[in-house]
């Protein structure tokens, strides 16, 4: 279905967060305020690798106006963080392995006498040699950044012998593929608000894309129970990832116990480019065969990735990359060896998509590499060997059926712009205009959701009738732009048949919501659906019952409906969710506890469910200049049913423009470990007028019958797939290979005569 | 530093406050009279999510002083609308034109501005009317849309009606 507002029709729900977002209404978490509140700074590194000889803060304590300076020596439990692998100091002691590295930590009258007090704590550093990529890193004689040595993990996946099947191939390709240090670019940097109440009790008021794992985490870090913590993470300004993993919640949290007041604490855009995390850079080699008749045989797959200084994220990331390294094809002969290494860069960590964009790229362009060898048109040769439903998932895991890759792959191929494109005949010319060249491309993906055999992934939530008569849903999920509170909102008032004014939404608390798991790895809606679908019958049985005494009709013959309980014939509503709350008085409350579905197979880091996409693009190359512009998109997403088409759209839109800056213009760059694009002036993200290509989705609804998982997550699926299509289409438009993003203008400038583009056809 | 008495137009009310001169506009209206509609994200002028408007042009609040707009007309997203939301927010709900809604104050502003200048803009004028707005979460699909149906380019507000259920 090409999904539009026309053909959403009635499910196109505005957003109830809409009206507060617009009007600027909305209390971000860091806009908010409280009396006697003081601001909060940290002391970041100033070099990218040194011994601290010593950190003498007496010069900022005696500063006006600054109430606390906090080194190491005032955490009182563990100096550590990590959402997985705690190895990252709160405050450093004795070394620094980042610019982003905090040792002090300053609670002061105002922003500015925080940022003063910063710059008169005098701090000894001794250099050391600094790692400022992963083959220094590798090196026999690199400094050793963390005990275990320099690398964080490492991942192996082999089946059949790939040694001997490449000297069965006809056609075999190596090539080495590059990829930027993305920034997530939110537009709310990290921050929030921190108090301690006087029974000692912690309020955290700052993002985070999982609330209970913060607060686990806070809880080690401050020696307190958890039960002493609350953390509020919601709304957020948008996170991509970025904001999963702990940043300013332990500084703020020590300085307000330090100082009894509440402490605000807002990067500047500086800071959270600093500190903050970034998309894994990976090196990713790969070497592909295929027979003559097209079918793929081997593929060996070397990834090496820069996880920068501390763990966070980095090991599942690399799970990721090596499990989406054989994309959605069948191929008998893999071997997949991983690193993710450390450096003195600046960290790395979780990012819509996951490891997942950097292997896809370098996979789809090797296939359309087989293809302009083999002369097997790419996206033939992509049909030839794609999984069929029942295959098991890319490392031989037991995966929930899906036939996502070929209806993916059909719909495109019928997409109005692969339709032009072919009636163009791959003209590349612009009349008039021999500068500009035109290109098509195309590349697809099968993208995991949830995190993988061997995490934990446990979810759930709580339905009831509260007092104020309102149907109540609560779930620890934030809020950070993706639509949650819609899809939700959409789910209860399909399956209610109610308003949503019959509804009350509450997230992003640890007080107020029981345990859904995070916000992350496109599993919400799953788990949101799962919940629903136990929860559901029960509170409206309950209800119905309820109904049934106080009105005397057989339960039997009643509904939910709008406004209240309704008799089945259409009549109602017979009595108001009002009156049943007065009359259950709040006793209607259901909680339930789902874990997301897991592969039962034990390969770690596995996926059970997948969804799929693929994406094909118009370009156009000025050659004088070698921009690129894309001129139209397409994109089919297999995912289930659409719950909330608008939020939907937004999702795939959003996660293609991300990719479209991934692929022709951002990077962070690092020299020397050094971040040399340290804001928005110099860190490109794409523009308005970077994207006003035509954009078509279309959504494949349909799932194998008996499929019992409904919906699936689409948060990260469209920001995979482009990347590749991009590259295709430019290398259709001029001939010219792209092995490293972002692509670089000064690869396209070309003469105007004597130059030909890539031959084959679509 | 003596401060500054400081008097303009926000919103419609006169305002008067004693500020020091090195306060930036951004900073007295969310600290000062807490229009916190108003955000700060880059801190120079790239991204927009400051965009007010100073006698009607718009401007980044990040990076005028207080003093800059002494007797001036300054209009946040606090002040677009009084009850009804003003048709931009509304275009805004209804086609999807923000999702985090971070850039959202900023990116309205800049629209009611270029409209302001432009009722019936060209498609040049609107990309370059806002290409000094970032947004990161929509990749500006809605945000079209939303202009669009602001200036009856791309549909006509007849078949949005009918299509939205709020």
């Amino acid at each position: 279905m090409l999904l539009d507002k026309s053909t959403a029709g009635a499910r196109w729900h505005l957003r109830p967060d809409g009206m507060e977002k617009v009007t600027g209404r909305l209390r971000y978490l860091t806009d908010l305020k409280a009396p006697g509140m003081l601001y909060g700074k940290v002391l970041r590194s100033a070099m990218p690798h040194a011994q601290l000889v010593s950190i003498r803060t007496a010069r900022a304590e005696a500063l006006a106006g600054v109430h606390a300076v906090l080194t190491h020596k005032d955490v009182p439990g563990l100096n550590r963080f990590g959402i997985v692998i705690p190895d990252q100091p709160v405050l450093c002691e004795d070394r620094v392995r980042y610019v982003g590295d905090a040792i002090a930590a300053v609670a002061a009258e105002s922003p500015e006498i925080a940022a003063y007090a910063l710059s008169l704590i005098e701090v000894d550093y001794v250099p050391l040699p600094v790692v400022d990529s992963p083959d220094a890193a590798l090196r026999a004689e690199a400094p050793m950044l963390h005990p275990q040595g320099n690398v964080l993990h490492r991942t192996h996946y082999a089946r059949g012998d790939v040694e001997k099947a490449f000297h069965a191939c006809a056609y075999v390709v190596e090539a080495t593929y590059r990829t930027p240090r993305q920034m997530h670019g939110y537009m709310e940097t990290e921050g929030g608000l921190f108090s301690w109440d006087a029974d000692g009790r912690l309020t955290v008021q700052a993002a985070t894309q999982h609330g209970y794992k913060d607060r686990m985490q806070l809880s080690r870090i401050l020696a307190v129970p958890e039960e002493r913590i609350r953390v509020i993470s919601s709304p957020i300004g948008g996170s991509f990832g970025g904001k999963d993993e702990l940043n300013v919640q332990p500084y703020g949290a020590l300085l307000a116990l330090r100082t009894g007041k509440p402490v605000k604490i807002h990067h500047t855009r500086r800071e959270s480019v600093r500190a903050g995390l970034k998309r894994h850079p990976m090196e990713v080699t790969m070497k592909t065969g295929i027979d003559a008749d097209g079918k793929l045989v081997a593929h060996s797959v070397r990834i090496i990735a820069d996880t920068g200084a501390y763990a966070t994220l980095g090991a599942p990331v690399l799970n990721f990359a090596t499990e989406h390294a054989m994309g959605p094809y069948r191929m008998d002969h893999v071997l997949v060896e991983g690193r993710s290494v450390f450096t003195n860069n600046g960290v790395s960590g979780e990012f819509r998509g996951f490891g997942g964009n950097q292997v896809i790229f370098a996979l789809e362009s090797q296939l359309d590499r087989l293809a302009a060898q083999s002369g097997i048109p790419p996206w033939e040769l992509r049909r030839r060997n794609l999984r069929q439903p029942t295959d098991p998932g890319p490392l031989g895991n037991t995966v929930m059926p899906t036939d996502g890759a070929a209806q993916v792959w059909q719909e495109i191929q019928t997409s109005k712009l692969w339709q032009a494109a072919e009636s163009e005949g791959g003209e590349k010319h612009v009349p008039g205009r021999p500068w500009l060249r035109l290109g098509f491309g195309a590349a697809m993906a099968m993208h995991g959701s949830g995190l993988g055999y061997g995490i934990p992934d446990p979810g759930g939530g709580r339905l009831g009738l509260n007092a104020e008569g309102k149907l109540e849903a609560a779930f620890s999920f934030e809020e950070f732009g993706q639509g949650i509170m819609a899809t939700l909102e959409i789910m209860l008032m399909e399956l209610f048949g109610c308003d949503a004014e019959d509804l009350h939404l509450m997230i992003g608390d640890t007080d107020k919501a029981p345990h859904s798991g995070s916000s992350t790895a496109s599993r919400s809606t799953t788990i949101a659906h799962l919940t629903l679908s136990e929860l559901h019958p029960k509170l409206t049985a309950a209800m119905l019952v309820a109904a049934a005494e106080a009105s005397g009709h057989d339960a039997a013959c009643l509904v939910t409906g709008r406004g209240g309980i309704w008799l089945e014939d259409g009549e109602g509503p017979i009595i108001s969710y009002r009156e049943l709350a007065a009359r259950t008085s709040g006793s209607l409350c259901y909680e339930a506890a789902v874990h997301f579905p897991v592969t039962p197979d034990p390969v770690t880091g596995a996926h059970f469910l997948y969804t799929c996409t693929a994406a094909a693009v118009r370009v156009e190359v000025d050659t004088r200049s070698g921009t690129v512009r894309v001129l139209e998109q397409a994109h089919a997403v297999a995912a289930g049913p659409v719950v909330n088409p608008m939020g939907y759209i937004g999702q795939i839109e959003g996660g293609a423009s991300m990719a479209l800056g991934y692929t022709l213009m951002e990077d962070a760059v690092m020299e020397e470990a050094c971040y040399r694009t340290e804001n928005l002036d110099t860190y490109m993200l794409p523009t308005i007028a970077d994207s006003q290509a035509t954009f078509r989705i279309h959504a494949i609804e349909e799932l194998p019958p008996g499929d019992p998982y409904g919906p699936r997550g689409i948060g990260e699926v469209g920001s995979v797939a482009l990347a590749p299509a991009i590259t295709a289409a430019i290398y259709r438009a001029t001939g010219r290979r792209i092995d490293r993003l972002p692509v670089r203008r000064e690869d396209l400038i070309m003469r105007l005569a004597g130059q030909t583009g890539g031959e084959e056809t679509l | 530093m003596k401060a500054l008495m400081w008097r303009a137009v926000v919103n419609g009310q006169a305002v008067q406050l004693s500020v020091p001169p090195t306060r930036l506009l951004l900073s007295l209206l969310r600290e000062e009279l807490e229009l916190t509609g108003t955000k700060l994200s880059c801190g120079l002028g790239r991204c927009g999510a400051c965009m007010v408007l100073v006698d009607g042009m718009a401007v980044n609040a990040c990076l005028v002083m207080a003093y800059q707009c002494q007797n001036r007309e300054i209009t946040t997203i606090e002040g677009l609308a009084s009850q009804e939301l003003h048709p931009v927010q509304q275009a805004f709900m209804e086609e999807g034109g923000f999702q985090c809604g971070y850039c959202t104050p900023g990116m309205i502003m800049s629209v009611q501005a270029l409209l302001g200048q432009h009722p019936e803009p060209t498609e040049e004028q609107i990309l370059q009317g806002l290409s000094g707005n970032l947004c990161r979460c929509t990749g500006y699909g809605g945000i079209l849309r939303a202009v669009g149906r602001c200036c009856n380019k791309m549909e006509s507000p007849g078949q949005a009606d009918e299509t939205s259920s709020v």
